[in-house]
């Protein structure tokens, strides 16, 4: 028996841990190349199209900015300032949300409590795939502006430099995330984590509408503008800021002051490995007594059963018959009842929204010919675009996440068939609410005419429609079944399908009302378009309702014959 | 402390725990000694898991102490974790490794030499069945085979305190015999089993001692005929637990 081993747990296993880590990432590399070599391909592809787009994106501007020298001398600093502040924010939410999830809600950090291992381990572990997983996004669009500043220069070792600079600056952020999720899970109970996250969003939200509301340009003149916004976010410039750190020694490796440059390396790289090895040690020391509160009263609050009717969300669905407004109710009270959805669509609406309040501050000429319909016309690809988005991720995987319930549904007095019109009730209801109230707002905020309102929402209803058949049919036609990640069974076969079939769909229905905007761009307000132009925009709105309605049909064939 | 290889291998004293105001485990007192298969009973929500997760040091007690062969387990954590495997009743596997490159990481996280490893290993494979998914990714196994692997895992290093939470679920009758044969082996080499279950039958063929949790009180414990002493009554398992946890609610 193992009553010697306690010698034996006190030696470290980081090394351990992490070559484990290798081989699982190994494996899945291996997996993915003999089960979807096409798909691997196609994302490396796609990741390599997106860097090579922004290394040409940020040349463009350094290369423009460079043609004034004096307004370079002036600008370059403050884009990485600008740059890094941005990092230093959204790097330290996503760790922290990421670190709460791997120290506290994953399964393997329950296990890995089990086993003889120091705290120290498990929170190193954690740091640095964190790190890892909250930078890599960053990392992907970072690293062509570091290339491209870098080659403006014509000296290979700038290429170095800068990006010691940039792996630097990331565990900053990293740090302070993973303090707060720590911070979170041990001084907040777990009822209130909730109401932390939907703080912590507000949070983000307001700051975003007051950073909007400091470009505001109202009535003063451009150079005046200017000097008033850059009094305001004077702050981003404070030298306890680390983005000061990274920007100043950019521009000093610029003017070719290498000293300083790697004076504010090494201020960098101190700060960095230092923050690590705080927040590290913080965070293990009083891991268990953070994982237990975390952890203790996951039993939630009771809530109030709803009706046999469905309660007040099946009043939302009087339409539908008896039994699918009662699949529907309860895929909204899933949806009400659930974080992870209802936030992700607050955000993205929620951003969409501040925008569109925010527009007239642009001082656009709305009412000039040849604007009026522009701006409404990209406000409806963005709402398009985002209705994709959300649909593929959420709705996509309603139909596989009955999968487990199958033996219920089955046995329901109705044709299995039936179940999709319920989810696709559902999710039309969420889907129109939020898009049509968001092109609402636009046509509001831009003074848009009547007519050219009508049309636009009459497009976005049509979109909505298919996208929710889009997503219904095809969930119901390629099910996950036996899998209750979302995220799984929307990045599978299935919802990668989906998403191709979504985004051809809107580019499809834009490139209609696209033409038609075009060839009424000269159309003064309130006068009704072309036949030509009407015409466009119904086949758009036609096609989209086909095929929404034609994957709707397939799946529900084939969900029919499902043996269960 | 107490010299650890006299110590009792699971000791729990006065302990208690609650989430938010409802409370899970109530002044809790009970000894395991080693060389002991201990069956852990209760209805639902009667405070099992949480017994066992306060044992295992996923939790800590709000009062009380707990300590594994002598070991405090808040205090001296890693000692009393290095003498203890804990199977959940949810088995956790790394879903991108397979079943053996599971099993190599737990050996070499207990320190097993490859020799021992390769042996230990050997005989659990073959007794447990699970020779023909080994080598699969753990992905695609089902609830059966990942409560096989795990349990391989478990036993793999030796520990002196075995703590399983529903050890039967999803195995096919010849693994249950199986596991239910490596369990007698473990406790009569010295080891200690600590099982909660559903499975009365089980628990009857081969606890030594059973306990009764219900609304987070530890209501009777002791053998099986000390049990019926104490229910009066000269019947099965069932009927005793029937009996006891419906004189808890009265």
């Amino acid at each position: 028996m193992a009553d010697s081993a306690g010698i034996l747990a006190s030696t470290p296993r980081l090394g351990l841990l992490l070559r484990v880590r290798a081989r699982a990432v190994y494996n899945r590399g291996v997996q993915a190349m003999a089960d979807a070599p096409i798909r691997l391909a196609t994302a490396l592809f796609l990741v390599g199209l997106v860097w090579i787009g922004l290394y040409g994106l940020f040349d463009l501007v350094f290369k423009q900015l460079s043609r004034t020298p004096l307004e370079a001398t002036v600008a370059i600093p403050m884009v990485f300032n600008f740059f890094f502040v941005a990092m230093l924010a959204l790097l330290a939410f996503s760790n922290a949300i990421i670190s709460h999830g791997a120290l506290f809600g994953h399964d393997e950090a329950s296990y890995l409590l089990t086993l003889p291992l120091a705290p120290l381990d498990v929170v190193s572990l954690k740091y640095l795939e964190s790190l890892v997983l909250a930078s890599w996004s960053v990392v992907l669009g970072g690293l062509p502006l570091m290339f491209a500043m870098a080659g403006m220069t014509d000296q290979p070792v700038f290429y170095v430099l800068f990006l010691a600079f940039f792996f630097a600056f990331i565990p900053i952020p990293a740090s302070l995330g993973m303090l707060l999720a720590w911070a979170v899970a041990r001084f907040f109970p777990r009822r209130l984590t909730r109401a932390a996250t939907i703080t912590a969003a507000i949070l983000l939200i307001l700051t975003i509408a007051s950073a909007l509301r400091a470009l505001r340009i109202g009535d003063t003149a451009a150079e005046v503008w200017l000097r008033s916004f850059l009094n305001r976010m004077g702050f981003v410039q404070s030298a306890l800021l680390p983005n000061n750190w990274v920007a100043a020694g950019i521009d000093h490796a610029v003017h070719g002051n290498f000293t300083e440059a790697v004076r504010y390396l090494g201020v960098t790289l101190a700060n960095a490995f230092f923050l690590s090895w705080l927040a590290v040690t913080i965070v293990s020391k009083h891991f268990d007594a953070a994982y237990d509160r975390a952890t203790s009263g996951r039993s939630g609050g009771r809530r109030l059963a709803a009706e046999a009717s469905g309660g007040p969300a099946g009043l939302v669905f009087c339409y539908l018959a008896r039994p699918l407004r009662l699949v529907a109710a309860k895929d909204l009270r899933t949806f009400l009842r659930d974080p992870a959805q209802w936030s992700q669509l607050t955000i993205l609406f929620g951003l969409l929204v501040l925008y569109l309040t925010n527009m007239p501050t642009l001082r656009l000429e709305f009412s000039a010919s040849g604007w009026f319909l522009v701006i409404p016309f990209l406000n409806l690809c963005a709402v398009s675009l985002i209705l994709a988005t959300f649909t593929c991720r959420f709705v996509f995987p309603l139909i596989s996440l009955e999968g487990q319930k199958l033996w219920l549904i089955g046995v329901l007095p109705m044709r299995r068939g039936r179940i999709l019109l319920a989810k696709f009730a559902f999710s039309m209801t969420v889907t129109l609410l939020v898009a049509v109230g968001s092109m609402s707002l636009a046509a509001y905020m831009l003074h848009l005419d009547v007519v050219w309102t009508t049309i636009h929402l009459v497009v976005t209803s049509g979109i909505c429609f298919g996208l929710c058949g889009f997503s219904v049919g095809i969930g119901a036609r390629l099910p996950v079944f036996g899998q209750s990640n979302v995220a799984r069974i929307a990045n599978g076969l299935g919802g990668t399908l989906n998403l191709l079939a979504s985004v051809a769909l809107v580019a499809i229905v834009l490139a209609g009302v696209g033409v038609a905007t075009w060839r009424c761009r000269n159309v003064s307000p309130n006068t009704l378009p072309d036949a030509r132009s009407l015409f466009l925009c119904a086949a758009s709105v036609g096609t989209s309702i086909t095929a929404g309605l034609w994957a709707l049909r397939l799946g529900a064939r084939h969900f029919d014959r499902i043996q269960v | 402390m107490i010299d650890s290889a006299a110590a009792p291998a699971i000791s729990l004293v006065g302990v208690r725990k609650s989430y938010g105001r409802q409370v899970a485990v109530s002044g809790l007192t009970l000894e395991i000694p080693r060389g002991e298969l201990f069956a852990f009973l209760g209805p639902n929500g009667a405070g099992k898991t949480t017994t066992i997760k306060l044992i295992v040091g996923l939790l800590q007690p709000d009062a009380g102490e707990v300590t594994v062969c002598g070991r405090h387990i808040g205090s001296n954590g890693l000692a009393a974790k290095a003498a203890l495997a804990y199977v959940p009743d949810q088995p956790f596997l790394y879903e991108k490794l397979t079943g053996r490159e599971f099993l190599y990481f737990v050996a070499e996280m207990y320190g097993l030499g490859r020799a021992d490893r390769d042996q230990m290993l050997g005989s659990l494979i073959r007794r447990l069945d699970i020779t023909e998914f080994l080598d699969q990714l753990t992905e695609s196994y089902s609830h059966g085979m990942k409560q096989k692997v795990v349990l391989a895992a478990a036993l793999l290093h030796r520990p002196t305190v075995l703590v399983i939470d529903e050890p039967m679920v999803g195995l096919d009758p010849r693994t249950v015999r199986s596991v239910k044969d490596l369990f007698t082996e473990h406790t009569r080499a010295g080891g200690t089993v600590f099982m909660s279950t559903h499975t009365l039958d089980i628990a009857e063929a081969l606890a030594g001692r059973i306990g009764i949790i219900h609304r987070g009180e530890l209501i009777a414990v002791g053998t099986l005929d000390e049990l019926r002493r104490k229910a009066r009554c000269e019947r099965s398992l069932e009927e005793i637990f029937l009996e006891l946890t419906e004189v808890g609610d009265g």
